[in-house]
């Protein structure tokens, strides 16, 4: 599913944010990538959606260099991945419903599409009662499920999670991290860039340490301070 | 799909309107009057160039025949101005005519000519009223009708002819440079309401990115905002024409009955809506397209 192969990435400013990373990650994994601020978690993330490119190396998604993409391949691309942030990124203004069919219309999907995924999504989630509330009147945990909500809703191959827990509670945190889990049992990829040890201890799943740039670690069934 | 997706973008790109209330209002605003003053210019462009054109074609070459050129002179000069490919047309006028025609200009005054009607004493001579295919050409056939045979002189009110021309070259000139530099501020305008927009929805915009929006679902909205405010910048200017411009027509008509006829009302609508639609929806997509081009990295 993802394929990275001496990965590097230098910015106009000199700094190298990625050095030679090199890994394979396969349909249907979870994995956690941990790692200090900096230590290139994020510019990887964004590589994964092309919105930054390697300096050299390769770094293939769904079988495709993500380099090579162009204009409309790389919109098709990012409608297979479903993004969840630390800020959530919701339209405050707006309703959960609405929040949700902004993102599906602008993936191109149908009203009808639409009508029927979105209950389907929030119950997902367990906030369907709340289909019509405002987003600005929901609590940090429920926003992060709206995000979550809104990342599946165009049944995407895999799921990118940046600090998705960065804002929350412990007890929160490991509910969102549950979700991830249990859409991740049916079948989709999800890859969580986190700095809470807690949930990485307590999943056990496999994990990918960054240090300054740099793979220094790569277990099957990790804990977070392995290395750090 | 298609059309749905327009109809979206249309229904986005008027909320966003709204949504941006006064920046709005302000682009309409000078769009609007941008607009209104090129209108004038245009009116006065149109009927500058509609009596010129009256004026132009009135203007006719003079040609007096030399009264001592004999038969064979006078057929070759006749020959000569049946083969100009710059002549119209042209009437011999016989001295008796002109003194007829004199009698007639004169009206009242006319019984100082008495005792010229024996050809003897007839002052005036033979001449050709001759008017050139294009009006612009007259100085240039009158040059050249002076070096013909039996040709005694050939008048055309040269300054005034040659003042018309260029007093019209300097208008037009004028308007042009008149119309690029207010064009130029409406775009400006009408670009930063656009940016304005964009800064609003920087995070939408963010979002629709991420989840896989094509670069053109995340432009139209944009373009469609453009093209309403050059729309509704052109509805101000053309009702103060469409009003004004009858009014001025009404009081010149009552207060100023020496001035040739002017281009009729709808004569100008036309001409004014010609020029000023498809301005303002050009400037709009253009600023629009500019913000677009600059400030959305999609």
């Amino acid at each position: 599913m993802i394929e990275a192969h001496n990965v590097t990435k230098k910015f106009h400013d000199g700094s190298q944010a990625l050095k030679k990373v090199s890994f394979l990650i396969e349909r249907g994994e979870f994995v956690f990538f941990v790692g200090h601020s900096g230590a290139g978690k994020s510019t990887l993330f964004k590589m994964f959606i092309k919105e930054l490119v390697p300096t050299s190396g390769t770094l293939k998604v769904f079988g495709r260099e993500v380099s090579s993409l162009r204009g409309k391949q790389v919109s098709v691309l990012r409608r297979n991945i479903g993004i969840v942030f630390q800020d959530f990124r919701l339209l405050e203004e707006k309703t959960l419903y609405d929040n949700i069919a902004f993102a599906m219309r602008a993936a191109g999907a149908t009203p009808k599409e639409m009508k029927k995924v979105i209950p389907q999504v929030l119950e997902q989630v367990g906030l369907k009662n709340k289909i019509f509330s405002k987003v600005g009147e929901l609590s940090g945990g429920e926003l992060q499920r709206v995000g979550i909500a809104r990342a599946i809703s165009n049944r995407p191959n895999m799921i990118v999670a940046d600090e998705p827990t960065g804002n929350l509670d412990p007890k929160t945190s490991m509910e969102i991290i549950n979700l991830l889990r249990s859409i991740n049992i049916k079948g989709t990829t999800v890859l969580v860039a986190t700095h809470d040890q807690h949930i990485v201890d307590e999943l056990k799943k496999r994990v990918i340490y960054l240090e300054n740039g740099q793979l220094v670690g790569d277990e099957a069934k990790g804990a977070y301070a392995r290395v750090l | 799909m298609f059309f749905r997706n327009m109809i979206f973008f249309i229904a986005e790109s008027w909320k966003n309107l709204f949504r941006n209330g006064w920046m709005s209002i302000a682009s309409i605003g000078v769009v609007a009057v941008t607009l209104f003053i090129l209108s004038v210019f245009v009116l006065v462009n149109l009927n500058v160039h509609h009596i010129t054109e009256e004026v132009k074609d009135d203007i006719e070459i003079a040609l007096y025949i030399d009264e001592e050129a004999g038969g064979e002179e006078r057929n070759q000069l006749l020959e000569k101005l049946r083969n100009h490919p710059d002549i119209a047309e042209f009437e011999f006028i016989s001295k008796e005519e002109g003194l007829e025609r004199l009698r007639e200009q004169m009206g009242e005054e006319a019984g100082l000519l008495e005792g010229y009607d024996n050809p003897e004493e007839n002052p005036l001579r033979d001449s050709y009223e001759i008017s050139t295919s294009i009006p612009e050409q007259v100085p240039q056939v009158a040059g050249e009708l002076e070096t013909y045979p039996a040709v005694g002189s050939v008048e055309y009110g040269s300054e005034v002819v040659e003042n018309l021309f260029s007093f019209t070259r300097v208008l037009q000139i004028t308007v042009m440079a008149l119309m690029v530099a207010l064009a130029l501020t409406a775009t400006f305008l009408i670009s930063h309401t656009i940016r304005l927009t964009m800064m609003l929805r920087k995070r939408e915009i963010m979002i629709m990115k991420y989840v896989g929006a094509t670069n053109w679902f995340i432009r139209w909205p944009f373009l469609f905002e453009g093209f309403n405010l050059g729309v509704l910048g052109t509805v101000l200017p053309l009702a103060g024409i469409y009003f004004g411009y009858q009014s001025v027509l009404e009081w010149i008509e009552g207060n100023l009955p020496f001035i040739p006829p002017l281009v009729s009302h709808e004569a100008a609508m036309w001409e004014v809506s010609h020029v000023v639609v498809p301005l303002g929806v050009v400037l709009g997509i253009l600023g629009s397209a500019i913000s677009i081009g600059r400030y959305l990295k999609v």
